[in-house]
C-alpha cells in the first residue's frame, strides 16, 4: 500500500488507529450478540423440552416454509450486520494504518527461540526469549512501524495488550503500524508453534511516556526508566 | 477373527473401523490427560518440552485422523445402506481396502514413538518449514507424514464406497429427497472427503519429498502455499467431523420427540450450502499470515451463520409439539446442540479478522474447536451410540449408567474448555509446554485439568456401560424407540444382507413413522365409523 503524502507538516506523528480501541469497539458488538444468541437458543431449547416432556400425542407439523424463509432473511441480515462491523474495523486496522507516518520503526525478527528488537535509528538491539530477557520498549500513543520477519520457521508476534498479532514469516518482512494507548508493562509471546522451546519465546513490553522513551533511547538502551516510573 | 477382518459386509467393516477409532479415542484421551497434567501448574515438569510437543501433536493427530473423521465414516458405512434399504454397499472391496490402508496409516503414524527422535511433533497441521527435514529431521516425523497420507487415502476409498452406494443402491421409492436426515449428512460428508482429502494426500506427499531434499515449501511463498493447500483440506474436514454427528443428534431428537425432523427441505439445502461454503473458507486459518485476502474469507466464514442457524430452527421445530422422552441418546443430542452453540458463536468470532488477530494461536481457538469437536461432535457420537447400539448388538445400553456418563461428560467438558476461552482472551498461547506465573492463569488451568479428569471418569463409565450391557444383555428387539427409518425395520443385529422381509413402502424420509401415522388414522376412522354404524 503506497504511503499518502502528508497534508501538513507536524512535529510529532499522529496515530490514526488505536488497535486496542478498535478491538474493544468490535468486541462491544460481537460479545453481546454472541452471548445473547447462545443464551436465547439454550433457553428456547430447554423450555421446549420441559414443556413437551412426556406429552402423549405429538403434533405432525413438520414444515413452515414462509416462516423458514423469513428466518433465513433474518440470518442473512445478521451476517450482513456483522460483516459491516468487521469490515469497518478491519479497514482501520489494516488499511488506514498504512497512511500513518510513524517516526519510529522497529525491526522485529523471530528466530528459534528468541525475538530480536532492533531500533535502526538508535542502534539498539534487544534480545528476548531463550537467550535473554531484554524488553521491547515503545513510546505511548505514537504509531510505530514494526517490520516483522523470521530467520527460520514461522513465528507469530503477539502482544495481547493491543489485541494484535502478525506472523513472522521466513525471509519476508511484513510491516504493520501499531499504537500503544496505555502506559505500563505488558507481556508478549510467540503464537505460532515453532519447535522445542516455543514456550520460551516470550518478551516484556514497556510502554513509556514520550520523555521516558527518549531517555531510554538516548542511553543506548541502558537506562531502565520503567523501574522508577512505575 | 480373520473372517471378520476380511469380510466385505459393510457392517463388519464399519464395526471394525469404529472399534479401532474408539481405541484411538481412548489413546488420544490419554495424551490429553498428560497435557492437562503438565499444565496443572505453571512451569510444569511432568513432561519435558520435547515430550510435550510430541504428546500434543499426537493428541491432535490421533483424534482428527484416527478418531473423529474415521468414526464419522464408520457411522456412514454402517448406517447408510440400512437407511436407504440397500442389501450391501457398492464396491465393498474398495471399502475394505480403504479400511486396511487406514489401519496401516494409523499404525505407521504411531510407530514414530519407537524412533529416538520421537513421533510427529509439529502439531496436527505441521506447518512447513518447521516440518521440513531441516527443522524436524528423523524418521519418526517421516512416519507421521506417511501415516497421515495413507490414512487419508484409505478414508477416500471408504467415502467412495458410501457415495456409490447412495448413488446406485437406494431401494425402489427411496428418492434422494426421501433419504433420511442422517443419510443426507453422511452423503455431504463423503462428497467432501472425495473433494478435499486428495489435497491432503498431495500436500503430505509434497511434504515428504520436501523433507528428503526437494525443499518445496521454502520462504514466505512456500509457507503460505503449504497453508493454502493444507487448509483446503483442513476446513472441509471439520465439517466431515461434524455432519454425521449432527445427523446422529437429529435422528435421536426426532425419535425421542416422536416427530419427524422438522424442515427437511431447509435442512437438505443447509447441508448443501454448508458444504459449498466449507471449501471456500479455508483462509480464515491464515488471517495473521498477511498472505490471504482476509475480507473474502471473513465474508464466506461469517455466512456460515445461515446454514447453522437453520439447523437450530429445525431442532426447535422438532421439539415444539413433540412427545419428548428424555432417554440418554436424547440428552446427548441436546447436549450436542446446546454446547455447539458456544463452538459456533466462537467460530463466528474468529471469522472476524480483527477479533482473530487476538484470538489466533491462543487458547481461545483451542476452546473454540474443542467446543465444536468435543462438546459437539463427540456428544453427537454418543447420542448415536446410545441410539443405534441396540440395532448393532441387539442389546440396550444401561440407561442409568448412560445418564451418569452424560452428567459427568457435561460437567467435565465445560470445566475443561470454558476456562480456556478466558485464558486465550487473557493472552495464553496454545501449544506451550509451560506457562509463566500470571495472575489467574493457574486457577483457570487447574479447573481445566480437573475437568479433563472428570471427562476421563465419564468415558470410563461409558466403557463400563458397554461391557455391562454386552455381558448381561437386555434384549432390545428390532425397534426399541419407535424408529422412523428403515434400519429399524430389520432385525437387531441386521442379517448379512440387511433385510429379510420386504421393505415397507417408502413414502418420505421417515417411512416407519408414515406407517404408524397411517395406522393411527385408520384406527381413528374406524372408531369414528363404528358409532355411526350403530345408529344405522
Amino acid at each position: 500500500m503506497p504511503r499518502a503524502p502528508p497534508r501538513e507538516k507536524r512535529l510529532s506523528p499522529f496515530a490514526l488507529v488505536n488497535n486496542r480501541g478498535i478491538y474493544s469497539w468490535l468486541f462491544s458488538f460481537y460479545a453481546p450478540i454472541g452471548i445473547g444468541v447462545v443464551v436465547l437458543y439454550t433457553l428456547i431449547i430447554v423450555v421446549a423440552v420441559l414443556v413437551y416432556r412426556r406429552r402423549k400425542v405429538p403434533n405432525r407439523v413438520h414444515e413452515a416454509h414462509r416462516l423458514e424463509l423469513s428466518y433465513v432473511v433474518v440470518l442473512i441480515c445478521m451476517a450482513t450486520g456483522l460483516l459491516y462491523l468487521t469490515y469497518t474495523a478491519e479497514h482501520k486496522v489494516d488499511d488506514a494504518q498504512a497512511y500513518e507516518r510513524p517516526a519510529l520503526s522497529i525491526d522485529v525478527t523471530g528466530a528459534r527461540w528468541e525475538w530480536l528488537f532492533h531500533y535502526p535509528r538508535y542502534r539498539i538491539t534487544n534480545e528476548s526469549g531463550a537467550v535473554g530477557r531484554q524488553p521491547l520498549v515503545v513510546p505511548v500513543n505514537e504509531p510505530i512501524a514494526f517490520h516483522i520477519s523470521s530467520d527460520d520457521v514461522i513465528h507469530s508476534f503477539w502482544i495481547p495488550e493491543i489485541r494484535f498479532k502478525r506472523d513472522a514469516m521466513p525471509h519476508h518482512t511484513e510491516t504493520v503500524d501499531l499504537t500503544f494507548s496505555r502506559r505500563g508493562t505488558f507481556s508478549g509471546s510467540c503464537a505460532e508453534f515453532c519447535g522445542l522451546l516455543h514456550a520460551d519465546m516470550v518478551f516484556t513490553v514497556h510502554v513509556l511516556s514520550d520523555s521516558a522513551f527518549r531517555t531510554w533511547a538516548a542511553s543506548g538502551g541502558k537506562a531502565a526508566p520503567w523501574r522508577t516510573a512505575s | 477373527m480373520i473372517g471378520s477382518l476380511t469380510s466385505t459386509d459393510h457392517k463388519r467393516i464399519a464395526l471394525n473401523l469404529g472399534l479401532m477409532s474408539l481405541f484411538y479415542f481412548v489413546l488420544g484421551g490419554c495424551f490429553a490427560l498428560m497435557i492437562r497434567t503438565q499444565l496443572a501448574v505453571p512451569g510444569g515438569t511432568f513432561l519435558s518440552d520435547q515430550k510435550y510437543n510430541e504428546i500434543f501433536t499426537m493428541h491432535g493427530s490421533t483424534m482428527i485422523y484416527l478418531f473423529v473423521t474415521p468414526m464419522s465414516l464408520a457411522l456412514a458405512l454402517y448406517l447408510v445402506p440400512l437407511q436407504i434399504g440397500a442389501r450391501a454397499v457398492a464396491a465393498p472391496r474398495v471399502a475394505l481396502t480403504g479400511f486396511w490402508m487406514w489401519i496401516f496409516g494409523g499404525l505407521i503414524m504411531q510407530s514414530g514413538w519407537l524412533s529416538t527422535g520421537g513421533p510427529g511433533q509439529d502439531g496436527w497441521f505441521s506447518y512447513a518449514p518447521l516440518s521440513s527435514g531441516t527443522y524436524t529431521p528423523g524418521w519418526g516425523m517421516d512416519m507421521w507424514v506417511l501415516g497421515v497420507d495413507l490414512a487419508a487415502l484409505g478414508m477416500i476409498l471408504i467415502a467412495v464406497s458410501v457415495a456409490l452406494t447412495i448413488a446406485r443402491h437406494r431401494a425402489p421409492g427411496m428418492t434422494t429427497l426421501r433419504m433420511p436426515v442422517f443419510t443426507w449428512t453422511a452423503l455431504v460428508s463423503v462428497l467432501m472427503v472425495i473433494a478435499a482429502f486428495p489435497m491432503l494426500v498431495v500436500v503430505m506427499s509434497l511434504l515428504f519429498i520436501d523433507r528428503h531434499g526437494a525443499h518445496i515449501f521454502v520462504n514466505f511463498q512456500g509457507s503460505v502455499d503449504y497453508q493454502n493447500l493444507f487448509w483446503f483440506f483442513g476446513h472441509p474436514v471439520v465439517y466431515v467431523m461434524f455432519f454425521p454427528y449432527l445427523g446422529c443428534a437429529a435422528e435421536a431428537v426426532a425419535a425421542n420427540a416422536h416427530k419427524r425432523w422438522f424442515g427437511y427441505m431447509a435442512f437438505v439445502l443447509s447441508m448443501m450450502s454448508f458444504s459449498v461454503l466449507s471449501v471456500s473458507v479455508w483462509g480464515h486459518h491464515m488471517f495473521v499470515t498477511g498472505g490471504v485476502t482476509n475480507q473474502y474469507f471473513a465474508f464466506t466464514s461469517t455466512l456460515l451463520i445461515v446454514p447453522a442457524g437453520i439447523e437450530y430452527f429445525d431442532l426447535i421445530g422438532t421439539l415444539l409439539g413433540g412427545a419428548i422422552v428424555m432417554r440418554t441418546a436424547m440428552l446427548f443430542a441436546l447436549g450436542f446442540f446446546v454446547q455447539f452453540l458456544i463452538g459456533g458463536a466462537s467460530g463466528i468470532w474468529t471469522a472476524s479478522p480483527v477479533l482473530d488477530y487476538h484470538a489466533y494461536g491462543s487458547y481461545f481457538v483451542v476452546a473454540h474447536f474443542h467446543y465444536t469437536l468435543f462438546a459437539g461432535s463427540v456428544f453427537g457420537f454418543f447420542a448415536g451410540v446410545y441410539h443405534w447400539f441396540p440395532k448393532v448388538t441387539g442389546a440396550r445400553l444401561r440407561e442409568g449408567l448412560g445418564k451418569v456418563h452424560f452428567v459427568l461428560l457435561l460437567i467435565g467438558t465445560n470445566a475443561t474448555f470454558f476456562p480456556q476461552l478466558i485464558l486465550g482472551y487473557d493472552g495464553m498461547p496454545r501449544r506451550i509446554a509451560n506457562y509463566p506465573t500470571h495472575p489467574g492463569w493457574q486457577l483457570l488451568n487447574d479447573i481445566s485439568s480437573v475437568g479433563a479428569g472428570i471427562i476421563a471418569v465419564g468415558v470410563a463409565v461409558f466403557l463400563a456401560n458397554l461391557v455391562v450391557s454386552l455381558r448381561r444383555r437386555e434384549a432390545a428387539g428390532d425397534d426399541p424407540w419407535e424408529g422412523q427409518t428403515l434400519e429399524w425395520w430389520t432385525t437387531s443385529p441386521p442379517p448379512r444382507f440387511n433385510f429379510e422381509r420386504p421393505l415397507p413402502p417408502i413414502t418420505s424420509y421417515a417411512p416407519l413413522l408414515d406407517l404408524r401415522e397411517r395406522a393411527a388414522e385408520l384406527a381413528e376412522r374406524a372408531q369414528e365409523a363404528q358409532p355411526r354404524g350403530a345408529e344405522v
